[in-house]
């Protein structure tokens, strides 16, 4: 990370990474080296395309090319006739053993291999199964389709007017909408100096991690049960999504995640169709193990993993003072020909409605609209990224309306260091932060270094840049990142909605964090993760808290993790949750191992518990200079368990004292201040990680095109785990938030065909257009959470986007040109050029 | 629903190929189509050799073939016969991590590491023929390969601290 002066490198620089010491010392809040880039910087990790069991046969998916049409015939015969071909399944063949796959709303299902009707290019309408990939992919052009197209349904907005219908059976395109209202906003509206109304568009974009989806499922006839590798995320909550189209309980279909997922962002939460079809196979196969990874064209045209595509219409009541008094959210998103599971990205804006603003009278309404493009998918900031792009676009407009300068008009709208904890009008509530602070902050070190003599901002540089057609322009703009989602909203809207109101907070269902473990002959603490990680780094977080907890080193720890039947039902690694749920799940797990084997060392020395005590690696005899080693208790306890009435291991496996188990719960739970959005089912994120972002742009006013020169940004996510960790995740956070700015779109062409199939479309930032970062961190720990720490997997993708919008609308200043729609592309400058 | 057919599959047209990879003999025959990406995954032992587009846009599958930075999904196997190719599994020694990958576990330059074979391969070819590349190379050198979680800053981190490294070693990458 650049960091060319150390008073901007604050406490990033100067931590720096350690090795392991002694057990003394602790470990979290230091830059501990992962355990995990061994393995992959050898090339010997593990990834879902490295898992081929003997036998494995090859899946490959026809897919359709129709945005719309209705299925007359599927004629398989050439390619069943095939001397290598294994199997062949289509629609019909399906339905006729399996069910549909469950979708985000009551009420509509969906076929994991199109039956009457296919709804997106990309849909899969045969699978078919031989040896060898390269051989399927011959096969599956021998399967000849017949189709009678319809019109498709493209334009959003056009969609609404149900004049086609995606679906005939529900009537409407427009199958879940709902208007929330917090405060009196027509009041504030109609009393305030000013409205002003705009709309904004957010393209439909995606994580485009570089690993596609891929499974390799087994079924065995003997106990009929599914063994399923597969790198879908969140494997212990999405189960219902694979066992449910299979017919099965959710103990007979097992996920198994490789330690090793190529990434995710969220997108790969909904790969079930795979899952689920890989499963099938195998089952009609007798059990041959079947593989299926999607191919990259697959993955972009029809993966099921595009994301949000938002048109806002905003509405903003402020004083001629420059205070809001009022917010009017309205937007339709386009979630393609199916709504999967993440509908409820179009609720999570709701837990930072108003972003770092003090504003009590809120008016959001969303409509989910239906389209014959394939279905989104969850993606880093869920949703939160497009809300506060418009949001902050619409704030710079009403400061340029009001002539005030938009730092000016910000700071005066910001919620003040006393009002933390500050209580949402949508009943989310902020931990802690100085908001004004980190504001003016980040400005001056931009004066500082920048507006200088020779600094990119130099007037006299900014003068002859302009003349030579390139304008140079920053924003400075401050932004909340909800952490740790709650669980129980996130159903709402399959939820019986007028039931809402009677709701308290007994009736609800939160789902915690497991974590387990057992004390190995060696005195190595074995560690399970009920959650997946694509990354993040977990088995490294996880080694640091245990090992500050049990006093040992994180060498004495091993981390590994649990397949969806062995781990209980949990949220796991999304929303930013797992630094938080770690940290509680860690402290809990420590405290009943730690109880587990004083009461163990205390029964061997024939004494009470109380009168012993665990330190550092060793329960030690309080009356006599004695103790016994983490490896002495295991030995200790083996010995019990062997000569114990009940020998059998698993039988009494619960009674062992060197095993312990804890779930923590939602640290939100325990505060009051949450239950009125826990019991209505609103968005509960309880930690507010923040950020103060200056990105400088050049816009070359010729070609339209925008180069940020550099980015600066002030990050504070309370007590950092691991600093080296934060740091990459603000990192990579903001090349993704750059990417959805400028150049990454998922566009449809009016005919329903997807135009970015390939990455030669759909564009992902490369070094070319990753800017220089400098980052300064500051930590603010929460006061709800078991470290301190706030939970910051997403940040720079939520406030990325908008802080390079706003950057170009200075820029283009003197052209009075407003970023209404991302990606900002060079037509697109162009165009609002040619009209300003 | 099971493909009612007789055991016996098609006959393809194959040719044998021999090259060297990471210093071993191999010779193998294969068909004209196979991807040198799929040959080095499922034929050479070298899963480390990712897959990430198959269109020559990623770079995860990136590789050395005679010296030269190569794109193996956009070659066929065939056309390496005779060829030395080096995989990122050739780097290590000794159980020993090689400067590069050491310098790139030191400086984070990985979360997911699905795109990491291949810029450390790439790494290797730019410290190569420029031991001390300024950032405007390494920015240009890097820009054949994607990385979708680090924002690149940790890798540019990681290849300067690999350099001085060579350096002090004096040592070829």
């Amino acid at each position: 990370m650049s960091t060319p002066d150390p008073a901007i490198a604050g406490e990033a620089e100067g931590e720096g990474e350690r090795e392991e010491g002694t057990a003394e010392e602790r470990f979290v809040g230091t830059g501990l080296e992962r355990v995990e880039d061994r393995r992959i910087l050898t090339g010997e990790a593990e990834y879902i395309h490295d898992i081929t069991p003997e036998a494995c046969l090859e899946m490959g998916l026809l897919r359709t090319t129709h945005p719309f049409a209705d299925i007359v015939e599927v004629d398989a015969s050439a390619a069943r006739d095939h001397p290598d071909c294994e199997l062949v399944l289509t629609g019909e063949d399906v339905a006729a053993e399996y069910e549909p796959m469950p979708c985000g709303l009551n009420g509509l299902s969906e076929w994991s291999l199109a039956r009457d009707t296919v709804r997106f290019v990309g849909e899969p309408v045969a699978l078919v199964v031989a040896a060898d990939r390269y051989v399927v992919e011959d096969l599956v052009d021998l399967v000849d389709v017949e189709y009678d197209t319809r019109d498709p349904v493209v334009d959003p907005i056009e969609a609404r007017r149900d004049e086609r219908l995606v679906h005939d059976q529900i009537d409407t395109n427009v199958p879940d909408a709902e208007t929330l209202e917090f405060g009196d906003v027509d009041d504030a509206f109609a009393d305030a100096d000013n409205v002003l109304e705009n709309q904004y568009s957010w393209g439909r974009i995606s994580g485009v991690p570089l690993e596609t989806a891929g499974v390799v499922a087994e079924y065995d006839p003997d106990t009929d049960s599914f063994d399923i590798d597969c790198n879908i995320q969140l494997h212990t909550l999405v189960d219902d999504t694979v066992y449910e189209p299979l017919g099965y309980d959710p103990e007979d279909v097992r996920l198994n995640v490789p330690p090793d997922v190529g990434g995710s962002y969220g997108t790969k939460i909904a790969i079930h169709r795979y899952c689920a079809l890989a499963a099938m196979a195998s089952q009609q196969l007798d059990g041959r193990p079947v593989k299926f990874v999607e191919d990259r064209v697959e993955n972009l045209q029809g993966g099921d993993m595009h994301s949000s595509d938002r048109e806002y219409l905003l509405r903003l009541a402020y004083d001629d003072d420059g205070t809001i008094r009022a917010l009017d959210v309205n937007f339709v998103d386009d979630f393609g020909a199916y709504p999967h599971y993440p509908v409820n990205q179009t609720l999570k804006p709701l837990s930072v409605v108003s972003n770092a603003y003090d504003v009590s009278d809120v008016r959001y309404n969303y409509e989910v609209v239906l389209t014959n493009k394939t279905a989104q998918t969850a993606y880093r900031g869920f949703g939160v990224d497009p809300h506060l792009y418009a949001l902050e676009t619409a704030v710079d407009e009403a400061a340029g309306d009001l002539g005030m300068e938009p730092y000016e008009f910000r700071q005066r709208n910001l919620i003040q260091p006393d009002q933390q904890p500050y209580r949402l009008p949508t009943k989310n509530v902020y931990d802690s932060g100085d908001y004004p602070a980190a504001l003016a902050r980040i400005r001056e070190i931009v004066e500082e270094h920048e507006e200088t003599e020779g600094g990119l901002l130099d007037p006299d540089v900014v003068e002859s840049r302009r003349e030579a057609g390139k304008y140079r322009g920053v924003s400075y703009t401050v932004h909340i990142e909800p952490g740790v989602s709650g669980a129980d909203w996130t159903d709402r809207q399959r939820s019986d909605r007028d039931a809402l109101a009677d709701r308290d907070i007994e009736d609800v269902a939160e789902l915690p964090e497991h974590l387990r473990c057992v004390v190995e002959d060696d005195g190595t603490v074995r560690t399970s993760l009920a959650t997946d990680s694509s990354g993040q780094g977990h088995q490294t977080l996880v080694k640091q808290l245990l090992a500050d907890e049990l006093g040992v080193l994180p060498s004495d720890i091993e981390v590994d993790y649990l397949d969806s039947v062995d781990a209980p039902t949990e949220y796991g690694s999304a929303a930013s949750r797992m630094a938080v749920m770690l940290s509680g799940a860690a402290e809990g797990l420590a405290a009943e191992l730690t109880d587990n084997l004083e009461r163990l060392a205390a029964d061997h020395w024939d004494v009470d518990p109380d009168a012993v005590t665990y330190r550092e690696g060793a329960v030690e005899r309080d009356d006599a200079d004695e103790s016994l080693s983490l490896a002495d208790l295991a030995t200790l306890d083996d010995a019990d368990a062997d000569t114990g009435p009940d020998a059998d291991a698993d039988a009494d496996a619960d009674d062992r004292r060197t095993r312990a188990a804890y779930d923590y719960q939602h640290p939100a739970l325990d505060y009051e201040e949450f239950d009125e959005a826990f019991a209505q089912k609103l968005p509960v994120y309880p930690t507010a990680a923040f950020a103060a972002n200056a990105p400088i742009v050049e816009v070359d006013v010729e070609t339209g095109s925008v180069e940020i020169l550099k980015f600066y940004s002030l990050r504070d996510c309370g007590t950092q785990l691991n600093p080296m960790i934060v740091e990459g995740q603000a990192a990579g956070g903001l090349a993704q938030g750059i990417g959805a700015a400028l150049q990454e779109e998922f566009a449809y062409d009016d005919s329903g065909q997807p135009q970015a199939v390939t990455l030669f479309d759909y564009l992902l930032p490369s070094t070319k257009e990753t800017p220089e970062m400098v980052l300064e961190h500051t930590e603010t720990p929460s006061p709800f959470t078991a470290t301190g720490a706030k939970g910051t997997g997403e940040g720079g993708m939520i406030d990325g986007p908008a802080s390079v919008a706003t950057a170009i609308n200075r820029a283009l200043e003197p052209f009075d040109v407003v970023v209404d729609r991302i990606p900002a592309t060079p037509n697109r400058v162009r165009r609002w050029l040619r009209e300003s | 629903m099971s493909a009612d057919n007789t055991p016996g599959v098609e006959e393809r047209p194959t040719r044998d190929v021999t090259l060297t990879v990471n210093g071993e003999d191999l010779s193998a025959s294969v068909e004209p189509r196979l991807k040198l990406s799929d040959f080095l995954r499922q034929h050479a032992g070298c899963r480390g050799v990712r897959v990430g587009c198959e269109h020559g846009v990623c770079g995860a599958c990136t590789v050395s073939v005679d010296g030269d930075l190569v794109k193996s999904c956009l070659m066929y196997a065939v056309q390496t016969d005779g060829s030395q190719v080096r995989t990122v599994e050739g780097l290590a020694e000794d159980g020993s991590l090689h400067p590069i990958q050491e310098a790139f576990h030191e400086e984070h330059a990985l979360q997911c590491g699905f795109c990491t074979s291949g810029f450390v391969m790439s790494t290797q070819a730019l410290l190569s023929e420029n031991p001390d590349p300024s950032h405007e190379e390494m920015e240009d050198h890097l820009s054949s390969n994607i990385c979708r979680c680090t924002g690149y800053q940790n890798i540019y981190d990681a290849v300067e601290r690999a350099a001085d490294r060579l350096e002090d070693l004096d040592v070829d990458p």
